[in-house]
Order: C-alpha cells, then structure tokens, then sequence
C-alpha cells in the first residue's frame, strides 16, 4: 500500500513537470542556456522524447530515477543525487537538536496542562503554544538573527564562519559528512564548537514554532487519558499522584503523540525550506527553495520524491513503534 | 414529502441545536484567549473595511505606492519612519504603512477564498467517499494520501510555477465534471423525477459539447490567483479525509441504526443526524487554516514565487527585506522592513488560532454538554 | 456482644458543582457494615450508590465535593473518621485496608501493562517491605546453597549457620536495637553471605529518613533487582490461584484486553484481595457478565469472605443477587438510605413503602407487571421533604414538607419514613 502512495506521488510530481511545456523542458538539458538557438532546443527536444506521450516519458524517468539517477540540477550544477548527499547533512544537524527538544518539552508541558488544567501553567503554556505555531518562521528567524547577531553577535547565521569553512578545504578528513562529528572525529573540538554555535538560532526557531502542535496533542490525549476507568482503579489501589499521571496515564496518552512525533520528525526531515533560506544553512531546504524559483525542475522533482519517501518510510516506523508500545495491537 | 414540509421538519430539528448553541456561545464569552482572538480579528476586518480611509490609494489600490522623491534624490535604501511614511519604506522606497494596510485585505481574501472552496471540494469528495464505500472510497482515499504525502509547501511551489499564465479553461470539461458530481449526490438523496431529468439533459449535453464543439475561453491568471489555487489544491485533500472520517465514525453510531429502523429516509438521516454531528472538527480546522494559510502564502511570497514585486503583501514586503540584511549593521537599521510586516502576519494568524483553539475547546464532545 | 461495626457512614453529604446547577447526590446518607458481613446496597440507577463507595474511599472526582458527615472506620482498636484525614494518610488506606472492584473489568485494568504488573503493583505499594525481607532471605538461602558443603563438619556448620539465620530472621527487634551496621556485621559474623543486589535491599528495606528514600531509589533503578520481582511473581501466581483462576503463571504475564470478562473480573477481585483488606467495596461487579459467569463469581466472593475475614459491600440493582448472598440490606433511593435491615426481614416485611414497591415489581410468572408511577426526580433540585413522596401511595400532607429521619424502627431494622413516626 505504501508503495502505491510512492508511486503515486511520483506520477503526481511527474505529471507537474509535464505542466511545462516541452521547450522549457528541453532547457534543463542545456549546460549553457544563453547560449542556446531555437534549432538547437528543437534538436533537444526530438532526442530526448520531451513531446511523446505522457506514459512513455514517465516510464523513461521512472527507469532513470530507479536506477539512481535523478537528474542534473542547473542550480547546484550536480546530479540531484549529489546535491542531496552534500547537502544533506546540514538539514541534518538541524533536526538531531530540534527534534528531541520539540518532543520532550511538547511531551513535558502537555502533561503539565492537562494535570493541572486551567491552572496558570496550563494558560501560560497553551498562550504561548498558540502564539508559537501563529508566528512565520522566516519572521522569527529574521527577528532572532537582528537580536542575537545584529545586535549582540552571539550567534552568527550560516552554518558555519568563514574560519571554519577555509579549514575544511585543507587538512580535513571528511569521515561521516556532518561537520558536528567530523570536527571531533579530526581532533579539532573548536569547529564542532562553532558549528554549534551557529546551529543554536535555527534550532530556536524550529522548536518554538512546532512544539505548539505537540503540546497541544500531549494535552487532548492526556486529559482523555485521565478520565479513563483505570485511573479510577489506580487511585484505589493507594498509588501516589505521581504514580497514577506517570505510569498510568501518561503511558496511554503517549500513542498518539508517538504517531505526531513521527510524523514531524519525518517532515523536519523533508527539509526546513523557510528556515534553511533565511538562515542560508546550506542544506536541503534551502536548495529546494532555491530550486524552486529558478524553475529547476529535476531539483524540486528528486525532493518531492524524497519527502515522500521519508514520509512513507516515517509511517513504517510508526507503524512498528505503535505495535511497541500499545499490547493490543502486536497479536495482529 | 415536498419542500415545504422537509423545511418545517429541519426547523423544528434546529431546536435543540440552537439551544446547544446558545450555551457554546456564552462558554466562549467566557474564554479569555477566545475573546481576544475575535478581538483581533475583529481590529483586521475593520482595517481591512477602512483601507481606503486609513491608506488613500493612488492608482491600483492593491500596488504600494513609491516616494519617487527620495528614490530619485537618494537610493533605494529602505529608510526609518518619518511622519511622511509611518512605518518607513523599504526597498526601492515602497511606504510600509500603505503595503501592512493594503495587505490586510489581502490576508483576508486569500484565507477565506482558499478555506471556503478547498472546504467545499474536501466536503463533497469526502461525503461522497464515505458514503458510497466500496470502491469509489477507497479510490478517493488513496489519492487524498498521494497528496497528503506530498511535503505542502513543495507541491505548492510546484504547481505555482507549473501552471501556465493563460489557462484555457474548458467550460465544456467543467460542466462535465460538475454534472457527474451532482448527478451522484442526486442518487444518494432519492430525489423526485424533474431534478433528476434536468440533470441527465445537462449531462447529455455536456458529453456532447466536449465531444464535439468544447466551449473554451482563456482565463489570464495573476500570480497571486495562481497561489491561491496551488494552496487550495494542496489543501482539500485535508478536509476530505475529515469529514469523511467524522461520516464513518458517526454512521456507526447506534442512533443511525435506530434512526434506520424508525423509517428515516436516507437524506434525512444525513441531514438531520449525521452533517450535524460531523461538521464540528471540519469547521475547527478550517478556522485554524485562515491562519495557516496566510503563513504558506506569505511563506511562498518570501521565497519569491507568491504575490509579484510591489504588490500589498505582506509576504511580499518582507521578501523584499532580505536585499537590505547584509551585515549586522544593516539588519539593525533595517528592522523595521521586516519586524513590522511580520508583526501584522503574526498578529492576524493568532487571532484565528485563538479562535479555533477556544472553538476546539468549546466544541470539545465531552464537554458539550456537562 | 454483638459484631461489630467496620463501618459507620453517617450523614454523608455530597453534591456535585456542574454547570447545569448543584446536583445534591447524597443528602444524608446513613450506613453501617459489621465486621464480616456482606452489606447488599441496592437502588435505581442514579440512586448514589456509586457515590457513595467512592466517598468511603475519598474518591469522589471534582466538581463532586464531600461536604458534610462523618465516615468512621475501626479497623483494629481505633475509630477515625476518614472524612478528617489528610490526602496521604487515606491513600495508605486504600488498596489495604479498603479496596474497591468495578463494574466493567476489562475497561478497569490498564490495557498496557500486563496482570502481573498491576497486581504486583499493589504490593509495591502497601507491601514492599515484606517483599524486601522476603527476596534478602530467599537469596541469602540462595548464596549459601552455592557454596555447598563439603564435608561432614561442613555440612554441621552449614546446618548451623542456617539456624542462625533463621534466628536472626525473627530477631527483628534485636536487630532494630542494634541498629544497621551492626547488624550486618553481625550476620556476616554469623557466615551469612551477602552480595550487592542483597545490600541494595537492605538499603531500600532500612530507608527511614525521606533522604535515604530518595538515595536508596535512584540507586535500585539501576540494578535489576531479579530476586524482588521474582517474589512479587511468586506471590502475584498465589493470589490469582486462590481466585480460581486456571493457569495462573500465564495469567500473569497476560494482557488485560486477552481476557474474557470472567477471567478479568477475577483478576480485579485478587487485586483487591491482595492486602488482604477489611473492606471490600464491589460495584455491581456481575452486571456485565453472563449470568453464569455472575454465579462463580458470587461464589468466589462469599469464599473469599470466609478465607479472608473481609466485609463486604456490594452495590446492585439486582435483588436475587441480594437475597441470594447478603447478609443485611441497605435501600437508597434518590440520595437517601431509606431502609436497612436483615436481609429475611427485608423481605419478608418490606417497611418502606419504597422497598414495597420494589419487591412488589419483581416479575413473576403469571402475573402482570406492577411498575412504581413517576419517574426519580432531578437532583439539582429536590423537592422538599421526603425525596419519594410524589410517587408514594401512602403519602400524606407531614411528608411533603419535612424529611423524615432515620430511625431503628424494630431490632436492627432501620427506616426512614414518616408511617414510622420519622418525624422526630
């Protein structure tokens, strides 16, 4: 089922392309497109089929993509597959520190509210939750960049400072592609050091605005959690408060908020178009934004599969999560 | 049973309803954050109402107006506010007052137009699908995934640069597809004959017409049109599943059954119990997407691809703030560009979150009646 | 000299805070258990039975508030009324002293911990501290089986230090006086072996001050205290085996949606069971169950009583369950008790003219139906007087206006009705 959903997203991304008509089409197989005659797009355009029928182009692709290759990507002036390998470690720092954060303060203050609900940490919570997801994350990040760079210079945007990308040319082994772990990995603590220090106004960004959703999800499926008969049945035993929000409730009202966070982890994946731009991050984000308004079209398809891809492959996950942590679903 | 009858019959049904109304309506007087949610949506309608008066236009009310004074004289630089533009300019000296007055009206017509038509396009295709079942569900549903699938703000881009200025929009294939449409919702409803046959002759005639002489004009679309359909695209699949999900979970419900065995119609049973009881989370949800809307297409403005240059948006004018935010003295000279701006996003889509959420609250099922 | 009393419920008050209004629950509630009885509350729905029980156990959930009369308890020499209590020392009470089963087993039991964890739960709470000495002596005995003796003369001294231990084992003063390390110091004297997981028990079972609670805690996460579950397991299996439950070892590591009804509703009976408590309050606990499935488990409870020594209340609407196993009933209606008596004496001579028409109303063949005219009132706003006086044939003009009072009409038959001179 889910691969249908692939396939299916992919005849959808491809049927997107075809929207352009066929000499636009030919110009992504140009190197140089000022360049470029009439004669010679038409001669694109016959040997490269861009005027057969739509089924017979999707299958040429799909071939293509299926063996790997998605492309030649006139902005990034790569493969899209390169593009994708040296660019997506950055999205992925991003993502190793927002993540955790946004799940275990959403999870935390979710059960916050709904324990002591109505009460001011509650309000103060759900204010600020809504007030969060309400904000444009390029607003925050712009505001955030002139307090904690324009003013004060704590945190500088970019992924990492003009220093630490000149040594990276040089006598630098490139061991898992993450600069966090290869400045460790090559004894040099101080660029992994910096790489955090600009890491820590995205990640700021990001949590604020998405930890709203989980609050708010922890909260519902808490408070439903607590009217449940079991509860009942834990306070007669005698347990403590603590025992009975902790290890009774707590546990049932995390189900659906583990589907939540997968699901934001896999969209957090997908790439943070809006934040990478404005902090100029350098990761998939922002190079699909890029992609995107200089009509790159191979960039944009090869990450809309790969979005889709990941989401597909977050639902598996889940999938099998759930059967962990809820008994009454593994007998099936 | 004729019209008039079936309109006495849903009024009476209407009773109990509106009661249940009154006591959400004084729940969420009660509401601080709901109140000041309506609070400020209430300020945006009346600076949206008042643009004219707040913002005199000069030309094109929908493009800001430059001060070629200072443009011609200095630069393009943005400048701070002055009692001449209240908020200052920004790049290429647009006044910033005019674009956050002007863009309020944007806001608004592009988060009620996308909610109102992707609403009812997810309305229809998920009624339908959770009606009939079976294979038509099932086919609907699978494709609602596709989209869902699909990272939003990339299909939107997508499709924003995918569609051709001019369309050539096929009155003929329209009138198919909506014929179709209704002549399915006809037979879930068992109507009398004379509404069935005007429908089967709109039918006939439209299969003819695309067959044979398609009815086409062109329709020139603006760039923001364009947004405005690429968002509503990407986002009726999302009502869909909702309502079709609330008519699944509602059609189970042991009062169908009785309904059923007390000799309820069809139509009736859907009007009269199950729209009522599964419309609420949908009208939750579309409250929230005003809000979230506005931020996907100032989001798409931001990146370029929205509304074009000079146009009242407030994406648009903080787009325009990135030229200037080279080095940290400049983003601190500058701020104005994009704090203000922003601050008028921020503030519009809380106010409908506040609302939706004290909604949720209020419509909550638990506590509708307690 | 006459049994006596577990339980005194006197005037209880409760009224629930909602939005429609005060809804007056309870309006002077009058109860008394005996020690070792099966108490049969019985009422329509919405009565306040439920309320009731939970009041007993301080369970009442908001916007219900307990808002007047006492709640006596005696279990040992002392009577204390609960009602005064602070939070914590009611919850001590709960589980071990009073414990509660519900009406829908399988909806009562967490769905995402197994039967072992629940119960065994149970005796973390109330009964650690035995477990504790329990696991200490059980793997003490394990470590000295390890060094097996050799020889003859080994074997003497191992026979002897087996004494030792047993001595020390019910020296329990003895060791309080000396005070822990010396105690220690002392089994180590005595060749008593000891190793970590021992001395984490040790810790755990010595914990006086809040201080060393917390240190003995985070230190106990970490190890996999192996011998303190087992010993929960072990006894987890003995109480399922003395509810009847077939199979008790796979039981316990079942899941509570894997059940049947039956099988659930035992399983919530041992984990009230497991504290051996003095009562047990049993909500309509057959309601829901087949009618032979509420047979076995009638029974059970009655044997149970009998092992245990437990009183019981049991709440149902069913009154051939009351007369098939109570001892005494209590008849509320609309928030009142309004009769309790031997449970003969309530049948055979009704005083209420409540408890009239309810027996009147059971079916029997041949017969036509006689229902009680009316409906049970509103409590948000109750009328006057006696709560049952519109739909009273023998009501007259002193009932509509004044409540009558609940009075012991005939030996240990109480009835709260002006025909009974309830106006005092």
């Amino acid at each position: 089922m889910l691969v249908f959903v692939i396939l299916g997203v992919s005849v959808l991304v491809f049927a997107v392309s075809m929207m352009f008509d066929p000499a636009q089409r030919a110009l992504l197989y140009v190197r140089n497109v000022q360049r470029t005659t009439d004669a010679a797009i038409r001669e694109t355009i016959r040997i490269y089929g861009l005027e057969d029928p739509f089924y017979l182009q999707y299958g040429r692709w799909m071939s293509q993509v299926l063996q790997g290759n998605l492309g030649w990507s006139p902005t990034a002036s790569q493969t899209v597959a390169d593009s994708i390998r040296t660019r997506w470690p950055y999205t992925f720092e991003i993502v190793l520190f927002a993540a955790p954060l946004i799940i275990f303060i959403g999870i935390y203050l979710g059960v916050q509210s709904a324990v002591h609900r109505d009460k001011p940490i509650d309000q103060a919570s759900r204010v600020f939750s809504v007030i969060g997801w309400s904000l444009p994350s390029f607003w925050v990040g712009m505001v955030l960049i002139a307090i904690f760079y324009g003013m004060l210079n704590w945190f500088p945007p970019g992924s990492a400072s003009p220093e630490v990308q000149v040594f990276m040319k040089g006598a630098f082994v490139r061991y898992t592609g993450i600069d966090l772990f290869d400045g460790l990995l090559n004894g040099q603590p101080w660029i992994t050091l910096d790489v955090l220090r600009h890491l820590v106004l995205p990640v700021v960004t990001i949590v604020t605005i998405d930890v709203a959703l989980l609050i708010r999800v922890m909260r519902s499926s808490m408070l439903e959690s607590l009217s449940k008969p079991y509860i009942t049945t834990a306070k007669a035993k005698g347990l403590s408060n603590k025992a009975v929000i902790y290890k009774h409730a707590r546990r049932n009202a995390l189900i659906p908020v583990a589907t939540l966070s997968g699901m934001l982890v896999a969209g957090l994946l997908g790439g943070l178009i809006i934040t990478e731009t404005v902090f100029g991050f350098g990761g998939l984000g922002q190079w699909a934004a890029g992609a995107a308004v200089q009509l790159d079209m191979p960039a944009v398809l090869g990450y809309a599969i790969l979005s889709a891809v990941m989401f597909v492959v977050a639902n598996l996950i889940v999938d099998i999560l759930y059967a962990y942590i809820d008994p009454r679903i593994r007998l099936d | 049973m004729n019209l008039k009858e079936r309109w006495q019959e849903f009024k009476t049904g209407l009773r109990p309803r509106i009661a249940e109304w009154r006591f959400m309506l004084k729940r969420l007087r009660k509401s601080y954050l709901a109140m000041t949610g309506i609070a400020i949506i209430l300020f945006f309608v009346g600076v949206a109402i008042l643009a004219p008066v707040l913002a005199p236009p000069h030309g094109d009310p929908m493009m800001i107006p430059k001060d070629y004074d200072i443009e011609t004289l200095r630069t393009q630089e943005p400048t701070p506010p002055t009692i001449r533009h209240i908020f200052g300019t920004i790049d290429s000296q647009y006044d910033l007052y005019y674009a956050c007055i002007w863009g309020t009206i944007t806001a608004f017509r592009i988060g009620l137009l996308v909610v109102v038509v992707s609403l009812v396009i997810g309305l229809l295709v998920g009624i339908l699908a959770a009606f009939y079942g079976g294979l038509l569900d099932e086919a609907l549903m699978r494709f609602t995934d596709i989209i869902i699938a699909f990272p939003g703000l990339i299909l939107a881009m997508a499709l924003v640069l995918a569609f051709p200025t001019t369309v050539p929009l096929s009155v003929s294939n329209v009138l198919l597809a909506v014929s179709i449409i209704s002549m399915l919702i006809l037979l879930a409803f068992k109507p009398d004959r004379r509404l069935l046959l005007v429908n089967m002759l709109v039918l006939i005639f439209s299969v003819v017409s695309v067959l044979y002489s398609p009815i086409v004009f062109d329709l020139a679309l603006q760039r923001l049109d364009k947004v405005l359909i690429a968002i509503t695209i990407v986002g009726w699949p999302g009502y869909a599943r909702l309502i079709r999900g609330e008519v699944l979970r509602v059609k189970n419900e042991d009062y169908i059954e009785a309904s059923r065995a007390s000799g309820s119609t069809d139509s009736r049973i859907i009007m009269k119990h199950i729209l009522p009881n599964s419309i609420y989370p949908v009208l939750i949800v579309a409250t929230l997407d005003i809000g979230s809307i506005v931020l996907t297409a100032a989001a798409l403005s931001f990146i370029g691809i929205g509304a074009p240059d000079g146009y009242a948006d407030w994406g648009q004018v903080i787009s325009k703030a990135q030229l200037w935010m080279n080095g940290p003295g400049e983003i601190i000279k500058n701020f104005h560009t994009f704090f203000i701006p922003g601050l008028f996003i921020a503030l519009f889509v809380v106010g409908w979150n506040l609302l939706g959420d004290a909604l949720r609250d209020v419509l909550d099922p638990q506590l509708r009646r307690r | 000299m006459a049994q006596r009393n577990i339980v005194e419920v006197q005037d209880l008050e409760v009224k629930f805070y909602t939005y429609s209004g005060v809804v007056e629950a309870l309006d002077g509630v009058n109860i008394f258990i005996k020690e070792g009885e099966i108490l049969g509350l019985v009422g329509e729905t919405g009565c306040g039975k439920s309320v009731t029980s939970l009041s007993i156990m301080k369970l009442v959930p908001p916007p219900g508030r307990i808002e007047g009369g006492r709640i006596i308890l005696s279990g040992g020499p002392k009577r204390q009324d609960i009602l005064t209590m602070g939070d914590d020392s009611i919850r001590l009470m709960r589980g071990k002293d009073i414990s509660m089963i519900f009406q829908e087993p399988r909806a009562y039991l967490n769905p995402v911990y197994t039967v072992e964890n629940q119960i065994s739960e149970v005796m973390y709470v109330h009964r650690k501290n035995e477990l504790l000495e329990k696991s200490i002596t059980s793997l003490q005995k394990k470590l000295m089986e390890k060094r097996k003796p050799r020889s003859e003369e080994q074997r003497a001294k191992f026979e002897k230090q087996k004494a030792e231990l047993e001595k020390r084992k019910g020296a329990e003063e003895h060791k309080a006086k000396l005070g822990e390390p010396e105690a220690d110091l002392e089994e180590k004297a005595a060749g008593i072996p000891s190793n970590y997981e021992i001395r984490i028990y040790k810790r755990m079972l010595r914990a006086r001050s809040r201080t060393s609670r917390l240190i003995a805690g985070f230190f106990s996460r970490f190890i996999r205290k192996r011998q303190l579950t087992a010993e929960a397991r072990k006894e987890v299996v003995r109480i399922l085996k003395s509810v009847e439950i077939p199979d008790p070892e796979r039981v316990a590591g079942m899941y509570p949606h894997e059940l049947s009804g039956g099988m659930a509703q035992r399983v919530v009976i041992a984990m009230a069971l497991t504290c051996n408590p003095t009562l047990l309050i049993a909500d309509e606990p057959t309601t829901n169950l087949d009618v032979t499935v509420q047979a076995q488990i009638l029974n059970l409870i009655r044997m149970l009583k009998k092992n245990i020594g437990s009183s019981i209340l049991y709440i149902t609407h069913d009154l051939g369950v009351v007369a098939q196993s109570c001892d005494r009933v209590a008849v509320m209606y609309a928030g009142n008790v309004i009769e309790t008596a031997d449970v003969f004496e309530t049948f055979s001579s009704p005083l209420h003219p409540y408890t009239r028409a309810l027996l009147e109303s059971i079916p029997r063949p041949g017969e036509p139906f006689k229902s009680i005219p009316g409906m049970v009132p509103s409590l948000i706003n109750p009328l006057k007087g006696c709560r049952f006086h519109d739909r009273c044939s023998y009501a007259m003009e002193v009932c509509q206006n004044v409540k009558p009072a609940f009075m012991e009409v005939k030996k240990g038959h109480y009835v709260s009705c002006h025909l009974y001179g309830g106006s005092k």
